[in-house]
């Protein structure tokens, strides 16, 4: 059988409990990715928070919290077939134990390292790799006009939510935005809470850029320039370490 | 903000690259302030064409020296442009940066401008309107110009994160014959005072895995506080609910210049081992010398940065931090330079191996970091594993373990994998072959790059031959 399901990780979680209770999972598919086959049938499966907290309950208390929040994670990456790949694991984890989780080279462990480690990593290079701009929001009801810091990422990802609270912290007086432009989302913070919502390019428009920050920019390219040290040009490390895709919001790395 | 702004910010900028420390990792804050926390691991912001991470401002408060140090760009003889921040500007310029996500924090140097006392004054007004006036709460790691009074030490501490004094050259005599104006007791004697208050504030801690590491390494851990209540300063208030004053959270480092001197790879391993020891340093870093300026006591302006030492002085410096090697074992008197084609843990293993093969499944943690191509990660996913199930060869690879290197050095489960005689001069042959070059165009060990040292033959104690005598009247000096 294969599912169906809304693609949030509630409905992931209910086909985990329908794989257990109803009928053996083939294939798990979010819209969109599912192909019909003649020889499979499919089902579509209706999110219920009432199975998918029975679910997260069972993960925790008979795996590992650990599991719990690494599955949270694989699941928020864009590995294809991810949702196979974790009932698998999860099912290999229910068997197992807690202690599945140290087989690291096993073949349905290894994969899930692996991509819980990629998410780890982008979310990590992000914090520092977001730059963001001092723009002015337009004056809403009730509202003055305001300045807000926004940022522009687009991360392979889905890396926005386990940024938001480094950030949050961080600016805790200062509202920011951070849109993920290639999902059409963003986070919304201020005063230490965030939450996420949708954001296009039509609203990101209705920010209004601040005559101060193109002064900071080139002041900020200047300084990179400047740290170079010529003798020890080497631009093959750099781009290891700060890979291309990632260049076209860095001011620092726009041609001038 | 004006023109003048962009023009400091380039001249000091400029000033401050070859300054190595990068790092804005050690101190885990959240934002106690009104802006800004602090990751312990430290977050790396930028990269520049050279392949070092930006991550703190790095920048001199002043260029304009009074000191005359022949390998600086800053010495008081060289033509370049003096420019000074005021301290309110610097600050201002930090927070506006900060506010970007440009950098995670400041790294604040300068050069001696009138005195050490009145460079340090500066800085810690900069520093103060940082953490007070504008609540910054990020990193800060300041510099401490040598001959800093222990007063004003202690404040710049009580504000900074990370703290380094620069050791400048691994010996005396070199010291002595590039930068006269530094004397050894200016840099130790902060060191000391920094390493002291820290025991007494209960911030010590031991760099990298060195305190958990096998008992050889007993001697790195911090000396308890009680025999350090001579250093003079206040106690930090421990009592539960009031603040806890914190000197330097993150530890102090300190860097050096590799290649503008004589002295051989074992006489500065030896020097940062003991550095490490001495101080409980977090880091001591290299840095290939650039060369900037002509001086008779120099080398050739046409040498190409030695790379190729200083990235092996890096890695003999990981195997002293978190992989329980002593300065001793890397290199010896025989063999006083680190090899330019295998690295020295492989080198290592090709002196010693009696030791090998190790078998992955029995070895403990210590003797398994000590395969080549076993690093921390893989040994303890290694040890993680085994308690679960038997580790196999074709699990290795996945773990992420250098089977390039590493299957000439163990078994599993009884069984060796290397493809002939576990015999150095094969194995030796098989891995040069396969060793990727590494960038930079030095080409062979120190000998060609050392200058004939032209004081008189008494100053130079330590020459192309003992290099290791030099060492040791440096840290005599520590014992008094």
């Amino acid at each position: 059988m294969i599912y169906l399901y809304d693609g949030t990780f509630d409905g992931f979680l209910t086909c985990v409990y329908e794989h257990y209770y109803s009928e053996k999972a083939d294939g798990i598919c979010p819209p969109g990715a599912y192909q019909p086959d003649m020889l499979a049938a499919s089902r579509r499966v209706h999110t219920d928070e009432g199975k998918a907290g029975k679910v997260e309950t069972a993960i925790i208390g008979k795996i590992s919290p650990y599991a719990f929040a690494r599955i949270y994670r694989v699941y928020r990456t864009s590995t294809d077939g991810k949702e196979m790949m974790l009932l698998n694991y999860l099912r290999f984890c229910f068997k197992r134990g807690p202690g599945a989780a140290f087989l690291h080279s096993h073949p349905l462990v290894h994969p899930v390292a692996r991509a819980e480690q990629k998410i780890g990593n982008e979310v990590h290079r992000l914090c520092g790799l977001i730059r963001f701009s001092s723009v002015s929001a337009p004056a809403g009801e009730g509202a003055a006009q305001t300045e807000i810091l926004y940022a522009r990422v687009s991360p392979d990802h889905e890396a926005l939510e386990f940024l938001a609270p480094h950030f949050a912290d961080r600016f805790k007086n200062e509202p920011f935005i951070i849109h993920d432009t290639k999902r059409g989302r963003a986070v919304f913070a201020w005063q230490r809470r965030w939450h996420l919502s949708d954001f296009t390019e039509q609203d990101a428009a209705t920010l209004a850029s601040t005559a101060r920050e193109e002064a900071y920019r080139s002041l900020w390219r200047n300084y990179f320039d400047t740290m170079a040290i010529k003798e020890r040009t080497n631009p093959r490390c750099q781009r290891n370490l700060m890979p291309a895709r990632y260049w076209e919001n860095l001011p620092e790395m726009q041609l001038r | 903000m004006d023109s003048s702004t962009m023009d400091k910010l380039t001249v000091l900028g400029e000033g401050a690259k070859y300054d190595v420390s990068c790092s804005s990792s050690g101190a885990d804050r959240s934002n106690i302030g009104r802006i800004g926390n602090a990751a312990c691991a430290g977050v790396c912001h930028s990269w520049s064409a050279d392949g070092r991470c930006i991550s703190l401002l790095k920048i001199l408060l002043s260029n304009d020296c009074v000191y005359d140090c022949k390998y600086c760009v800053n010495r008081r003889t060289a033509n370049v442009s003096r420019r000074t921040f005021e301290p309110r500007e610097l600050a201002g310029l930090t927070i506006e940066f900060y506010r970007r996500n440009y950098i995670e924090g400041l790294f604040l140097s300068s050069a001696v401008l009138v005195s050490p006392d009145h460079t340090a004054e500066r800085m810690y007004e900069c520093l103060w309107i940082l953490r007070e006036e504008y609540g910054f709460a990020g990193y800060i790691h300041a510099k401490v110009i040598p001959s800093t009074s222990p007063e004003i030490l202690h404040r710049i501490g009580l504000v900074s994160d990370r703290l380094s004094v620069n050791i400048e050259l691994p010996s005396e005599d070199s010291l002595a014959l590039l930068a006269p104006q530094k004397k050894t007791q200016g840099i130790f004697g902060p060191m000391r005072q920094i390493t002291e208050t820290q025991a007494e504030h209960r911030t010590l801690s031991a760099p990298g895995l060195m305190g958990k590491l096998g008992a050889g390494m007993d001697t790195f851990r911090p000396p308890a506080p009680a025999s350090f209540t001579a250093a003079g300063n206040v106690p930090a208030v421990t009592r539960r609910g009031r603040y806890k004053e914190r000197f330097a959270p993150a530890g102090q480092t300190t860097q050096m210049i590799v290649g503008a001197t004589h002295e051989n790879d074992l006489h500065i391993i030896r020097t940062s081992e003991a550095l490490y020891r001495r101080f409980s340093m977090k880091r001591v870093y290299f840095s290939a010398y650039i060369p900037v300026a002509s001086a008779p006591e120099l080398p050739d302006m046409t040498m190409p940065p030695p790379l190729k030492r200083e990235h092996r002085l890096y890695q003999a410096d990981w195997l002293l931090r978190f992989y329980g090697f002593r300065a001793d074992e890397i290199l010896s008197e025989d063999a006083p330079n680190l090899d330019y084609e295998l690295d020295p843990k492989v080198v290592w293993a090709l002196r010693h191996l009696e030791f090998f093969p190790i078998e992955i499944n029995k070895a403990p943690l210590e003797e398994l970091l000590r395969i080549p191509g076993v690093g921390n990660t893989s040994a303890t996913r290694i040890m993680r594993q085994r308690r679960e199930a038997a580790v196999r060869y074709d699990d290795l690879k996945k773990m992420g373990v250098v089977l390039k290197r590493a299957k000439y050095f163990l078994t599993c489960s009884g069984r060796y994998y290397g493809d002939g005689e576990l015999e150095p001069y094969y194995i030796h042959e098989k891995l040069t072959r396969e060793a990727r070059p590494l960038p930079g165009g030095d080409t062979k060990a120190i000998a060609p790059y050392a200058p004939a040292p032209l004081l008189d033959g008494a100053k130079i104690r330590g020459s192309l031959a003992g290099g290791g005598t030099g060492q040791i009247s440096m840290f005599e000096a520590l014992q008094v």
